[in-house]
């Protein structure tokens, strides 16, 4: 095993008196595809943000490459430029296209040229099936095309890791399959992902590991077959049970 | 230049005019001594009462004078009349009055003594409009022989009329008008003549009005948004400060904020044009305002706006300046517009500190004729900017109103029954997803 892309090491975050990590360690290596389960207010979106530091953590430490992100030295929005993250709720920049959306960022951090900027948001935008919907507004677009061109909009970024929570939750049920469609064309890819879901189909098809978390810690964790099927954990067969 | 020239050229024609008179009289007499004109009008072109004084000398009584008036000066309908003042006695003088073309004649009976204030009231002279210094010519007979009278005092001067007076005069001359008028409320309100000629004066005092609030406000925009960051800051110092001067501006009058500027300031020693203090205390009463609106506007974009550009790699200038920004621009544009519109009406506050602004030119031309005419010319002015911005702001409302309704994305949890709406709406609608 070489370097682990992430590294998570006895992570805790406290809201006020809140404990909501009580010490996460994990690693995830190139090309893994991490799903993590787990009942709803067990820390797993906190988690995930404590990746890019949108959460500061309370103590313990991440790294991303060779980088420790939660040290103040650190310039966070160079590791954010190799972290992707797409959220529940999509956060696509309302005032601009489908391609001014992908393009923002390109211009702006990576400073590439108006053409080149373009160049990827075109192709990023086609591979999300949305090569026909490149100028409008995300108003105009459904949940479903909404949150691909937020999943396009993160790769146009060229990132080391993409960071999922829960994307396909706020989706109509019909609209979840072309997302889910999308994000397996990126595993299959070699892509590192990070996903909190409760697509168990998603997380049996393409998951190479499943992480159940509950109350702050990570409770199981193993093959995706072997965490469904054959949970050891007394709160992840209950959790399972809930599931299914 | 050009008209100094004129006047200088006119003048010494004059004077060599009246030296050739002079000589040609060689009167020795000084049977009337000071003589002087005035006139009763400032502009041409209106029925003008002539005021003619002079002295009668010891010499010998006059028995007869002459007024001649400049060529264009209509004295067909002329009529006189004279009086003389011994000390405190006034006399009225019989006298026979004739017109022969730009003479005005007068005969006395009887003569006019000796050591007498002459006085000769001529009405109903109709000027020329061209403005100008004119002279009249003025002779008289005494003991039998003819003289002139001399003097700088006999000239006399007007201004052309301007064209709001023309317009004034055509329509005071409109048939309907005097019907009009003949209504109280509407000659009170909306009398014609005094809005055709008051109309133009308080233009100026739109344009000031419009230029005090057209640098107040950029202003205002530039304070409110340093006011709003400072409120939204880590800093807690920064944070008081905003807080203390949003609080105390938007807690005392803006008629108090304007005496303490305009009459404070100079107390203080502190002197500045009274535009530039205008335009700086409406600056500052605004600022206020405007960074209350532009707080709310920031805050209530959705906070993952930020995170998503922030997880992209952007610092937080860049999400603030291309992410957050533009899109509380749109969204306050309505609000920043209804604080213009207030801000613009409130430079009428300015008048009681008399600057020369849409109102203060009213209330002038109130005081001044007794009708309120201007107070509803001034109505107007406002309006006139007020109302296409109050129906853009109502536009502008609709529109974003739409905008945020089908845009973004649904949130996991809603709340309001607008939301919940929104929801089925959003359920109900699957034809859309089909085509992909
Ligand atoms: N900004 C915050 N301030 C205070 N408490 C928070 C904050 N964010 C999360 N929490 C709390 O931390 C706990 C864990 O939240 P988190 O969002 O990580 O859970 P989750 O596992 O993602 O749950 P879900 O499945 O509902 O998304 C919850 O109890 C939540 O109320
Ligand atoms: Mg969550």
């Amino acid at each position: 095993m070489g370097k682990p892309v992430v590294r998570i090491r006895d992570l805790r975050k406290s809201f006020g008196t809140l404990e909501v990590l009580k010490g996460v360690d994990m690693d995830v290596q190139k090309g893994e595809v991490v799903v993590i389960l787990g009942p709803s207010g067990s820390g797993k979106s906190t988690m995930l943000r404590c990746v890019n530091r949108l959460e500061e953590p309370t103590s313990g430490e991440i790294w991303f490459e060779d980088t420790l992100v939660n040290d103040a030295k650190t310039n966070i929005n160079q590791v954010r430029e190799h972290v992707g993250m797409v959220f529940q709720s999509f956060n696509l920049f309302p005032h601009l296209t489908a391609k001014g959306n992908v393009m923002l960022a390109q211009r702006k951090v990576l400073h590439r040229s108006r053409t080149e900027a373009e160049r990827v948001a075109e192709e990023q935008l086609r591979k999300v099936g949305l090569g026909d919907r490149m100028d409008y507004f995300p108003a105009q677009l459904s949940g479903g095309q909404q949150q691909r061109v937020a999943i396009a909009r993160a790769l146009a970024m060229d990132p080391h890791v993409m960071l999922f929570d829960e994307v396909t939750s706020a989706l109509d049920p019909e609209l979840v399959r072309g997302v889910l469609d999308v994000m397996k064309d990126l595993a299959r890819g070699g892509m590192t992902m990070l996903v909190v879901t409760h697509e168990m189909g998603f997380a049996r098809d393409v998951a190479t590991r499943a992480v159940f978390m509950d109350g702050g810690v990570i409770v199981e964790q193993g093959a995706p077959a072997d965490v469904f099927d054959k949970p050891q954990n007394e709160r992840t067969q209950d959790f399972l049970g809930h599931i299914r | 230049m050009r008209h100094l020239t004129r006047a200088l050229i006119r003048r010494g024609l004059l004077g060599a005019a009246a030296a050739v008179l002079f000589l040609v009289a060689a009167a020795p007499a000084f049977a009337l001594t000071n003589p002087d004109v005035t006139i009763n009008q400032q502009v041409g072109g209106e029925s003008t009462r002539f005021t003619f004084t002079a002295t009668t000398d010891k010499d010998a009584p006059v028995s007869a004078l002459t007024l001649r008036f400049p060529e264009g000066f209509d004295i067909r309908k002329a009529y006189a009349n004279v009086v003389t003042l011994q000390g405190l006695k006034r006399t009225t003088v019989k006298a026979s009055t004739s017109v022969r073309g730009q003479d005005f004649q007068l005969a006395f009976d009887p003569a006019i003594g000796p050591g007498s204030e002459l006085r000769v009231m001529v009405y109903s002279v109709m000027t020329p409009n061209v403005g100008g210094t004119y002279a009249l010519g003025v002779k008289y007979e005494s003991g039998g022989q003819q003289r002139s009278a001399e003097g700088a005092d006999l000239t006399f001067s007007y201004v052309t009329a301007s064209r709001s007076v023309k317009l004034s005069r055509y329509v005071d001359q409109q048939p309907w008008v005097a019907k009009w008028n003949s209504v109280t409320a509407l000659n009170l309100f909306l009398k014609p003549q005094l809005i055709v000629t008051s109309a133009p004066l308080m233009f100026t005092g739109w344009l000031m009005s419009l230029a005090l609030v057209g640098v107040g406000f950029p202003l205002a925009i530039i304070g409110g948004l340093m006011l709003a960051f400072m409120k939204m800051s880590k800093i807690p110092p920064l944070r008081w400060i905003a807080a203390a001067y949003v609080n105390v501006i938007r807690g005392t009058p803006l008629f108090l904020q304007i005496f303490v500027a305009f009459i404070g300031l100079p107390i203080a020693g502190v002197h500045a044009p009274w535009f530039v203090t205008g335009f700086v205390v409406l600056a500052l009463n605004s600022s206020a305002y405007l960074a209350e609106i532009f707080r709310a506007g920031i805050q209530s974009i959705h906070k993952g706006q930020l995170e998503a550009a922030l997880s992209l790699g952007m610092t937080y200038p860049q999400a603030m300046q291309h992410v957050i920004v533009p899109q509380t621009v749109k969204r306050v544009l309505p609000t920043m517009t209804s604080e213009f519109i207030l801000l613009f009406k409130d430079t009428a506050l300015l008048s009681a500190v008399g600057v020369f602004e849409l109102m203060m030119y009213g209330s002038n031309i109130v005081a001044r004729s007794g009708n309120l005419t201007p107070f509803v010319v001034a109505a107007v002015y406002y309006l006139l900017v007020t109302t296409p911005l109050i129906n853009w702001v109502g536009k502008l409302e609709a529109r974003l109103a739409l905008a945020e309704h089908g845009q973004g994305a649904p949130e996991p949890k809603r709340r309001s029954l607008w939301d919940l709406l929104a929801t089925r709406r959003a359920l109900t609608r699957p034809a859309i997803e089909a085509e992909e």
